[in-house]
């Protein structure tokens, strides 16, 4: 395990990260809903390589800074965005940046699994095609090589093009993954991933995730506590909007700093 | 305890009730759509199912009498109560076919007591004519008046003789008369005689009013037939006096004897069939067609073709009888006609219908003759002995599988085709009621409206449910939605009234229109995205579509403007002639152009409802997917929304085309109702429900155009029905493909 510089009690969590173990890093955003304001002054440093899990109650505001990173909030007319989150030094709300190229760099997986109605191979490879890859052992191998990487390969090797539907709901979740992954992103964002699934799925996406952080900055939204310590290197507390608390995962879950925290993680409320 | 038990009980009991209540009154909803359905059905092949019916004969009456003389002619009245015969000892006798008198000779009188030959005319004119061997002919016409004493319907008979009692000298070298044929028409009428020594005599006779009394006299002149040919076995003269057939075994001489000054051979031809010899011909009701019977049971259709501007006798089609044809019966009225043979066989032929309906025995020796009512519901056959009245039920002759659906040779048409023309003024006009002109009319307007109405109403709806601000999508859409409930007869009055004269007077406007309204769009959608961000902003976020209308506006108002002057340079000032006669394409005001954009207009609200519906339905969260890996929003529309979406899309288009191909209105008003098979956009057709509409009023109830009609219905409930269950079956591959589950 890394030494972070903990323990670190203000919203300025994980602060000493060099440049080159960050991933991301999120400067005073603030986020309106038309005049109703969802995000107050988060700033964070997200480390590469590692499992960042965002935890909190229902509309704590970890879904839309989820949201934010790969720009998914510019789809709703009246979000309005302030701050920075900057991606290898460049920010990616600047109005050079392409939001398409930004989304190729940063995938996400949503909270129930959505196929698209194609094979289960199209699926996969529906990112490279829309960047003109047609090579046909190019999109084979990149098929190949990223449902082994979300341990999908052995269970539809001999159907790859069956229509998606036909997969189980745990394993189109990791057929998500698989097409997410499949394009080569610096950063997978991961929202609620588990939350539709049955336990048996769940623990094989949690064990998929442990994986992936090997290649990948993985940043995690889940509701439920356990899993969060289970896969989680570090772990973000928000409550109405602010990040209350940042740091390890471990310190934060047996050694919590702030009141809220310490109630949230102990069932007080949420 | 005990009494909450039976509480819940009986609470229970009501939600049965109520249960089942709900259910039978639902099921019997829905039995009762089906049903309705069925009758519909049910109605439409009770109505259709006659024409298809077989004919059929079945022996009413019979009765003897004495008589030695062969029986030259038969005839009966309209009602079938009376009953006459020409015998060979040149008597005619009435008896009745009554029930209460079956038999009773009524009228007897002899006409002639010698005579050499005997000629009749066509059975709707039924006159007779003896010849004898002085050269002289006398003409009778048995006739039936019908009074109501008391009233109670009485049919006596009569015998009229329109050129007098007398015998009329034809030949004046009083030469025996050894063949004649003589026909009665209107005001006039004629005899063709050939004399024993081998002469032709052709004689006209023309009436004249008598300007003091109003007398009919009969201005008489004669003439010679030119080469006649030394044998004549056979002669027919048209019922409208123009031609004259004399037939010499198995060849056939053609005069033109319209007028009496120049009569000539228009043409000479062998008529025979293959390896046979000609036994008899006649002229069917009309007089256009001549059936030609031979001794190996082939009867064979010759008519006038016009080819290379010339009017010649052509072979048309044949029949098949079994045995040795002896003899050829033309009906009334129809284009049908009877035979009968050798082997005793009567048959049933009807040539438009190209077909043989009946083939039935009658007895073992040809020795008879027969005769068909007037209304053709009745036949009689007679030989020496007996009289047999035999009921016909043979409602439908004309109406066959070939002759709705195949290509038919209608009488002096240069080929074969597929013509609807079901009714005219005259009585002996041969129905041509071909289904495939108005099928194809309904498939060509449900075509070009489809053509006009589907880039439209699909980019239109993809447009509104993807890309579209909520705020305008929900004035948008309602809007577009009420267009559907606009009825189509103001649509149809108007695409007859007002589009179809602007667009024949703005034709070059109209087709710019078709090209500058897209470029237009095109354009304008590039100068917003090269505008300054200022200015962008300065309109609310969404509203960017409304800057097309004043675009629009302008580039439909400069289009019309320009109509005269493009006209005037490309089409030397008249578009209209120009088409007609540099290109060749003719130009109907009432055409296909018209109707594609009026009904085009009726379909578009259809197919928006739905496929609007179906884009905005696909769930958000596939939309997302696709932009988070990275998509434009073009192509998350193309490769996702429009995939999943596309059973909703194709079912929209769908019923677009089933209301198309239903559609009545707007194509009776605005296509002209002319039933043409020509791709052409800028001529007319005449549709399927057009055409019920148009002609039911004047069909008269059961008949075969009655019937027909009902069968178009049909044809177009099998239309919508094929297209529907096709639309059904794709939608549920394509669901089973691209929808969620």
């Amino acid at each position: 395990m890394i030494t972070l510089a903990t323990p670190a009690a203000d919203t300025q969590a994980l602060a000493g990260l060099s440049a080159a173990q960050t991933a991301l890093e999120i400067k005073k955003l603030d986020l309106y809903y038309a005049d109703k304001q969802a995000l107050y002054d988060v700033s964070m440093k997200i480390p590469k390589g590692k499992v960042t899990a965002f935890i909190g109650p229902s509309g704590c505001g970890k879904s839309t800074l989820l949201r934010c990173i790969n720009r998914m909030n510019d789809l709703v007319d009246s979000c309005r965005v302030e701050g920075s989150i900057e991606l290898q030094g460049i920010n990616i709300y600047d109005k050079s940046v392409d939001v398409a190229s930004l989304r190729r760099r940063i995938g996400m997986v949503f909270q129930s699994p959505n196929p698209f109605p194609k094979s289960i191979y199209e699926n996969v490879v529906y990112g490279l095609r829309l960047q003109g890859i047609k090579d046909r052992r190019t999109l084979d191998e990149a098929a190949e090589n990223s449902l082994r990487a979300a341990a999908l390969w052995n269970e539809v090797k001999d159907r790859l093009h069956d229509n998606a539907f036909g997969l189980s709901g745990g394993q189109q979740q990791r057929l998500v993954i698989a097409r997410a992954i499949a394009i080569g992103p610096e950063v997978l964002l991961l929202d609620e991933p588990t939350s539709s699934l049955d336990p048996i799925s769940t623990l094989t996406i949690e064990e998929l995730i442990s994986e992936l952080k090997q290649k990948f900055t993985v940043a995690i939204v889940t509701h439920n506590m356990q899993q969060a310590a289970r896969v989680s290197d570090q772990t973000a507390f928000m409550y109405m909007g602010k990040l209350i608390e940042y740091s390890d995962t471990n310190t934060l879950f047996t050694t919590p700093l702030q009141k809220q925290t310490e109630d949230y993680i102990t069932g007080r409320y949420g | 305890m005990h009494g909450d038990l039976s509480n819940t009980l009986q609470a229970d009991k009501k939600r049965v009730i109520k249960d089942k209540l709900v259910k039978y009154s639902i099921s019997s909803g829905g039995a009762l759509v089906l049903l309705t359905l069925l009758l519909i059905f049910a109605y439409l092949l009770y109505v259709v199912s006659p024409i298809f019916a077989p004919a059929t004969i079945e022996s009413k009456k019979e009765f003897t009498y004495q008589s030695s003389a062969e029986v030259l002619a038969l005839g009966l009245d309209e009602q079938n109560d009376i009953t006459y015969q020409i015998t060979d000892d040149g008597k005619l006798l009435f008896y009745s076919l009554r029930d209460i008198d079956l038999g009773e000779l009524l009228l007897a009188e002899t006409i002639s007591s010698n005579h050499s030959v005997f000629a009749k005319t066509s059975a709707s004119a039924g006159a007779y004519l003896f010849a004898d061997a002085q050269g002289r002919v006398k003409i009778f016409q048995p006739k039936f008046s019908t009074s109501y004493p008391d009233d109670v319907r009485l049919i006596t008979p009569e015998i009229n003789y329109p050129f007098g009692s007398d015998w009329m000298q034809i030949d004046v070298h009083k030469q025996k008369i050894i063949s004649a044929a003589f026909e009665l028409a209107e005001e006039s009428a004629a005899a063709a005689v050939v004399t024993a020594d081998g002469r032709g005599i052709y004689y006209l006779l023309t009436a004249e009013e008598n300007m003091f009394n109003d007398e009919l006299v009969w201005e008489k002149q004669a003439v010679a037939l030119p080469s006649l040919p030394h044998r004549v076995d056979q002669m027919l003269l048209s019922p409208d006096l123009n031609n004259l057939f004399v037939r010499s075994g198995n060849n056939l001489l053609v005069y033109d004897v319209a007028d009496i000054k120049n009569i000539r051979v228009k043409s000479a031809l062998t008529i025979n069939a293959r390896d046979a010899d000609v036994t008899d011909m006649q002229l069917l009701t009309g007089a256009s067609s001549l059936m030609v019977a031979n001794d190996n049971g082939v009867i064979s259709q010759w008519f006038e073709v016009l080819q290379d501007n010339k009017r010649t006798f052509t072979f048309i089609r044949d029949f098949k009888a079994p045995g040795n044809v002896s003899a050829i019966t033309p009906e009334y009225f129809r284009k049908g006609f009877l035979t009968t043979d050798s082997l005793g066989y009567l048959s049933l032929f009807h040539t438009t219908g190209d077909a043989r309906l009946l083939t039935t025995k009658l007895s073992d020796s040809s020795a008879m003759q027969i005769a068909v009512s007037p209304r053709a519901d009745a036949l009689l056959i007679a030989d020496n002995s007996s009289l047999r009245l035999l009921a016909l039920d043979n409602e439908h002759p004309e109406i066959t599988w070939s002759a709705l659906w195949q290509k038919v040779w209608y009488e002096g048409y240069p080929e074969p085709q597929y013509v609807w023309q079901s009714t005219s003024a005259s009585d002996d006009f041969e129905a041509k009621m071909s289904l495939i002109p108005i099928s194809f009319g309904t498939i060509k307007a449900a075509f070009y409206a489809m053509l006009f109405a589907v880039p439209i109403a699909v980019s239109a709806a993809v447009y509104t449910a993807y890309f579209m601000s909520p705020a305008i999508r929900s004035y948008i859409k309602p809007t577009v939605e009420i267009m559907e409930a606009l009825p189509t007869v103001i649509l149809g009055f108007l695409a007859g009234l007002w589009l179809a004269p602007l667009v024949e007077n703005h034709l070059p406007g109209i087709i710019l229109l078709l090209i500058s309204l897209p470029l237009s769009v095109l354009a304008a959608a590039f100068i917003c995205t090269v505008l300054p961000k200022p200015v962008k902003d300065s309109l609310p976020d969404g509203y960017h579509p409304l800057i097309l209308i004043p675009v629009l506006l302008l580039a439909g108002y400069l289009s019309m403007h320009c109509s005269g002057s493009l006209e005037l340079w490309l089409f030397d000032g008249d578009t209209r002639m120009y088409l007609t006669n540099e290109l060749g394409i003719d130009f109907d005001q009432r055409n296909s152009l018209v109707v594609g954009i009026a009904m085009g207009f009726a379909v578009i609200p259809t197919i928006f409802s739905i496929a609007e519906d179906a884009v905005f339905s696909v769930p958000k969260s596939l939309t997302m997917g696709s932009l988070a890996l990275g998509a434009t929003p073009w192509q998350t529309l193309i490769k996702v929304v429009i995939l999943t979406a596309s059973p909703g899309i194709f079912s929209a288009v769908m019923m677009g085309a089933g209301r198309a191909v239903g559609e009545t209105m707007i194509v009776l008003m605005a296509t002209g109702n002319t039933p043409i098979m020509d791709w052409n956009i800028f001529e007319g057709m005449r549709t399927l429900s057009a055409n019920i509409a148009v002609e039911m009023p004047e069909s008269e109830v059961g008949s075969s155009h009655y019937r027909i009609l009902f069968l178009a219905a049909f044809v177009l409930f099998i239309f919508t029905f094929f297209f529907n269950t096709a639309a059904e079956f794709v939608r549920q591959r394509l669901r089973e493909k691209y929808s969620r589950l």
